[in-house]
């Protein structure tokens, strides 16, 4: 570790009263609330800034990397409560940021594959680390299962309250259980991950609807406070002639029955319609259900479906077609049965506000395409029916997940119920007890080899398709061996660590500039602030006189090491950069 | 200094050729550039088998050379490929870290090889023959070789197989009656070009599926999901073309399989054209959309594109129906034919 950037650091950050230093601050480590610095992060580590709940990615890559796993899978679940379960199906904003996707970087470290390496390889007697508060003997009612419930009741438990969770279906996780298929998340896994919530002393109560077996008023009189997470039930309607028939389901009842173990009659030829997950698993799950002729179709293109590319690709392997820039105008039915949906073609349009990109049916352009059934996957919208959405001024009442915010994905669903426990927290202590910081500590330049960032995403292994078919609950993807996860885990830029350049020790002889493999160091000529304090773009200059710094854009950086490596001032310094949660 | 326009295009095949030309015959004094990741200049891709047997020299390949673009004053950037549009800016990021700004873009990028999803496992041990760069990288090798395996057949992949024949190697074709992208063959289309395939010595596999590619002493081990084994020193895919449109994702061009244009081949960005097999094209005559592959209507699209990139508004039609000959059946096809020379 060099002294003189410490030392200039320390001193900066010695003027600065946002700061808070703890007796660690002799070891270089700094615990920050500077809105600079959490800009700087977001700016930095794009992953994590992009992961609803924050999790430390590339802190645990790197655990995976030196292939401590349960280390790893204890950063994920302080972030994120599932890892097992989001290792198999999150929806991945992480990866669509992650910088090694970048133009003319490569793709995407498989940040996903990586959380869930994590989870199969930890040790079999892995221990779960939790940080338990005194009992505070508040009540909370729970309502709903699902991944925003159980994050809500996992956060509350641990702050000390006493938690109910009522579920009105007969098995917990919402639509991990009831939405998503067995084939891409196993049941025993995501059982294990639920009673290791439940552990915490939370009781669960299942075949209990609120609105039906109990009143929300009952709830409120015997709870200090309630969280409504009963996400988003009622299915929307295709709203056409013919959508009664036989043989037409609605996308959320079919995976229901689906993984209920019940078996839909499909036929040979089916049309989904719908672009976002369940429209996937829906075409996945009719293919095992023996049809040979499934299609997606779609209203807009094929850019604005709402999945990942994993499950793109999944799809189209098994021979699933999408058919994009149409919508189904009628369902043509013989006798009660349906035997062709009439569809018109669409075109994109622009429009002003929000979603700026929309399809506008064409005239005239009906067609019609014969089929054994319709699956409508046009997503769903909370049961207002049973627990109104207005819940403004019922005091003691909170909203998360899919309920708060509309149909979303379960990574943001776990967000938001952690984001819940917090305010009800704040609501029945009186005060906040908890607090992100950002945490800054000197680090040495990463061993890290050139040579890694030029390898290939390790692909992940998967089924063949005779045994895909062979039982509809095979999981198809199995998982990295330790080797895979050891090697995918090389891939990672690290991009926790940042470079800086001391302008005050800097002599300006561009050595930086000359090695570097990026636009990565840029001479400046101001550094503007944006206006929630933070710091914007740096305005860059190619005129000597106008240059006041020679510094890093750690929005651009690498972490090859090579500028450290040649500066003959010493003068770039690494510091590792970590969002924490610390007591207030 | 008066300002000039500057017309980029990304794609050095038929369609950014030939909307090149126009554009300087109808524009003296803009600067005109095309870009192309390739290293060579412009060139005749269905004569690429001919090239592959020596049937043809290197320079009967050519269309272009380089000193016809310095003749016409049409720049040319070979070896260079366009990573990124930002059509607010209206700048090209290249991959080499350089930026081009245009004032009006043509993207005619063309397609590459279709690799089926089901493949993408095996690709390393793929060959393909859809630019002189594979070409390139394979030539001696098929020389030397003597067992091929082919899998889907596309046009191309029955050109091929005619020309392994004629070199005297012993070919394993497995038929995927999708491969024919965008279009499927019917069982009795499969049975007639099984049957015209007997005239050579090729074994023919149909109705059956790749289970493993796998390589071993420099042999690739084939099996086939029924059992078929065979041993061979290269395994060519030919499963048809798609539109080759990566770079231009989050540019905000509309992008559906192709560059979504409008009948007057205009993105919904307004300087921004697209023409040639990377486009798909609204045809208000059908009320839909079409992907069109082969060399005429790349050369129509090229055309008409740089006629309403100056104003114009023309409205494209699909060359005139033909009939492809596929192995004894008859295909309809309006957007491919045998090509000879440059018309
Ligand atoms: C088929 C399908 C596939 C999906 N695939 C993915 C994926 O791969 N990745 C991803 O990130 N997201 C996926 N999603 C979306 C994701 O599952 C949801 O966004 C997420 O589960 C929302 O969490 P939640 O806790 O808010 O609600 P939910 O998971 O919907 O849970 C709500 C719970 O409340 C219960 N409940 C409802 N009403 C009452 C009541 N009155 N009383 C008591 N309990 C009640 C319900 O039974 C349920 O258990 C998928 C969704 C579906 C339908
Ligand atoms: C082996 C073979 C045989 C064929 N035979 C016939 C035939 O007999 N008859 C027929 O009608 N058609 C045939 N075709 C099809 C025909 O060649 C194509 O339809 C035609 O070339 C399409 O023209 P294009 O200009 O749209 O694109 P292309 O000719 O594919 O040209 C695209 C250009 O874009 C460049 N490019 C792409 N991406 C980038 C990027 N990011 N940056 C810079 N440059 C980029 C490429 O290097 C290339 O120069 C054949 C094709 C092949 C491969
Ligand atoms: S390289 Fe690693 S740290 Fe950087 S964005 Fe990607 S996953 Fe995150
Ligand atoms: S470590 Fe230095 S040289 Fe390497 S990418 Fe970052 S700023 Fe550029
Ligand atoms: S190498 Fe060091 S001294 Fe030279 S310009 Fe870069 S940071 Fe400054």
């Amino acid at each position: 570790m060099k002294k003189n950037d410490l030392y200039s650091k320390e001193e900066k950050l010695f003027q600065d009263k946002n700061k808070i230093y703890s007796a660690q601050s002799v070891k270089q480590i700094v615990y920050s609330t500077d809105v600079r610095d959490f800009g700087q992060v977001a700016k930095s580590i794009p992953c994590q800034d992009a992961c609803p709940a924050k999790t430390n990615i590339p802190g645990y890559i790197r655990a995976v990397f030196e292939k401590r796993h349960g280390r790893a899978y204890e950063l994920n679940r302080s972030a994120n409560i599932l890892p097992g379960v989001l290792g198999h199906i999150c929806s991945r904003p992480c990866e669509s940021a992650c910088r090694h996707g970048e133009p003319d970087n490569g793709v995407s470290v498989g940040i996903c594959h990586l959380k869930r390496s994590c989870s199969d390889l930890k040790s079999g007697s892995h221990r779960i680390i939790e940080g338990l508060y005194a009992p505070t003997e508040k009540k909370v009612a729970v309502i709903g299962s699902g991944p925003a419930g159980l994050a809500a009741a996992h956060d509350l438990s641990i702050l000390g309250h006493k938690v109910v969770i009522f579920e009105g279906l007969e098995k917990p996780g919402g639509m991990l259980m009831y939405g998503i298929p067995e084939f891409r998340l196993p049941r025993d896994l995501l059982m294990l991950e639920i009673k290791n919530i439940l552990r915490l002393g939370i009781q669960l109560k299942t075949n209990k609807a609120i609105g039906v077996d109990i009143s929300l008023d009952l709830l409120k009189n015997e709870y200090d406070a309630v969280v409504v997470a009963t996400g988003c039930v009622s299915p929307r309607k295709l709203n056409i002639a013919g959508e009664d028939l036989k043989n037409i389901y609605n996308g959320l009842d079919f995976m229901k029955a689906v993984n209920e173990g019940q078996k839909p009659l499909v036929g040979d030829k089916v049309i989904v319609i719908g672009a976002g997950f369940t429209a996937v698993d829906c075409a996945r799950s009719a293919i095992r259900l023996g049809a040979s002729d499934v299609s997606i179709n779609i209203r807009k293109t094929i850019e604005y479906m709402r999945i990942d590319e994993t499950e793109k690709y999944e799809a189209q392997f098994e021979g699933i077609k999408t058919v994009s820039l149409i919508q189904p105008s009628k369902i043509i039915g013989n006798g009660n049965k349906v035997i062709a949906v009439e569809f018109q073609r669409t075109r994109m349009e622009k429009t002003d506000t929000p979603p700026y990109r929309v399809s506008i049916p064409i005239e005239n352009s009906q067609f019609l395409v014969p089929t054994d059934s319709v699956i409508a996957a046009l997503g769903q919208t909370p049961d207002e029916a049973v627990v109104s959405k207005d819940l403004d001024g019922l005091d003691g009442v909170f909203a998360a997940g899919d309920f708060a915010t509309g149909s979303s994905d379960v990574i943001s669903a776990i967000a938001g119920g952690r984001k819940s426990a917090r305010a009800i927290d704040e609501y029945l202590i009186g005060e906040k007890r908890k607090q992100t910081v950002v945490r800054l500590e000197n680090h040495e330049t990463t061993d890290r080899q050139r040579s890694y960032d030029f390898i290939g995403k390790v692909e992940m292994n998967t089924i063949d398709m005779e045994e895909r078919l062979s039982k509809a609950t095979n999981e198809v993807e199995t998982g990295y061996n330790d080797d895979q996860a050891h090697e995918e885990a090389k891939r990672c830029y690290l991009c926790n660590l940042e470079y800086e350049i001391d302008p005050l020790i800097c002599i300006y002889c561009s050595a930086c500039i000359d090695v570097a493999p990026k636009d990565c160091i840029k001479m400046i000529e101001s550094v503007p602030v944006n206006s929630d304090g933070t710091y914007g773009i740096y305005e860059e200059t190619d005129d000597w006189n106008n240059v006041v710094s020679i510094a890093i854009d750690n929005a651009r950086c690498i972490r090859c090491g090579q500028c450290l490596a040649v500066c003959p001032m010493d003068c770039i310094s690494v510091t590792k950069t970590e969002l924490i949660e610390i007591d207030t | 200094m008066p300002f000039n326009d500057h017309y980029v295009i990304i794609g050095n095949g038929p369609a950014g050729n030939h909307a090149a030309r126009t554009l300087r015959k109808k524009d003296k004094d803009a600067k005109i550039t095309i870009i192309s990741d390739e290293r060579v200049p412009y060139y005749y891709k269905p004569k690429l088998t001919n090239f592959i047997a020596d049937e043809i020299a290197k320079e009967d390949l050519m269309v272009n050379f380089l000193n016809s673009y310095k003749a016409k004053d049409i720049r040319i950037r070979l070896g260079q490929e366009v990573e990124r549009i930002d059509s607010e800016s209206k700048t090209l990021f290249l991959q080499h870290m350089e930026k081009i700004n245009y004032s009006k873009l043509i993207i005619a990028s063309g397609s590459r090889a279709r690799v089926l999803p089901a493949m993408s496992r095996y690709a390393n041990h793929l060959k393909f023959v859809t630019s002189y760069t594979d070409v390139m990288a394979v030539k001696e090798e098929i020389r030397k070789a003597k067992d091929f395996f082919i899998f889907g057949g596309d046009l191309v992949g029955f050109k091929f197989l005619r020309l392994l024949n004629s070199m005297g190697k012993t070919v394993t074709i497995l038929i995927y009656p999708n491969a024919f992208w965008p279009y499927n063959l019917t069982d009795n289309m499969l049975a007639q070009i099984t049957e015209s395939l007997s005239k050579f010595k090729v074994d023919v596999i149909v109705k059956d599926d790749i289970s493993i590619i796998d390589d071993k002493n420099g042999l690739y081990r084939v099996k086939t999901q029924k059992g078929i084994e065979k041993n061979v020193d290269m395994v060519f895919s030919f499963n048809g073309l798609i539109p080759n449109i990566d770079f231009a994702k989050g540019s905000g061009v509309d992008i559906d399989h192709g560059i979504l244009v409008n009948e007057y081949l205009k993105t919904n960005v307004d300087s921004i054209y697209a023409c040639g097999s990377c486009a798909q094209i609204y045809n208000p005559s059908i009320k839909s959309y079409t992907t069109s592959i082969g060399w005429p209507n790349a050369v129509v699209q090229g055309e008409v594109a740089a006629f309403n990139l100056l104003g114009d508004h023309k409205i494209i039609e699909s060359v005139g129906r033909k009939y492809f000959d596929l192995e004894g059946v008859k295909i309809k096809t309006i957007w491919w034919e045998d090509i000879d020379d440059e018309v």
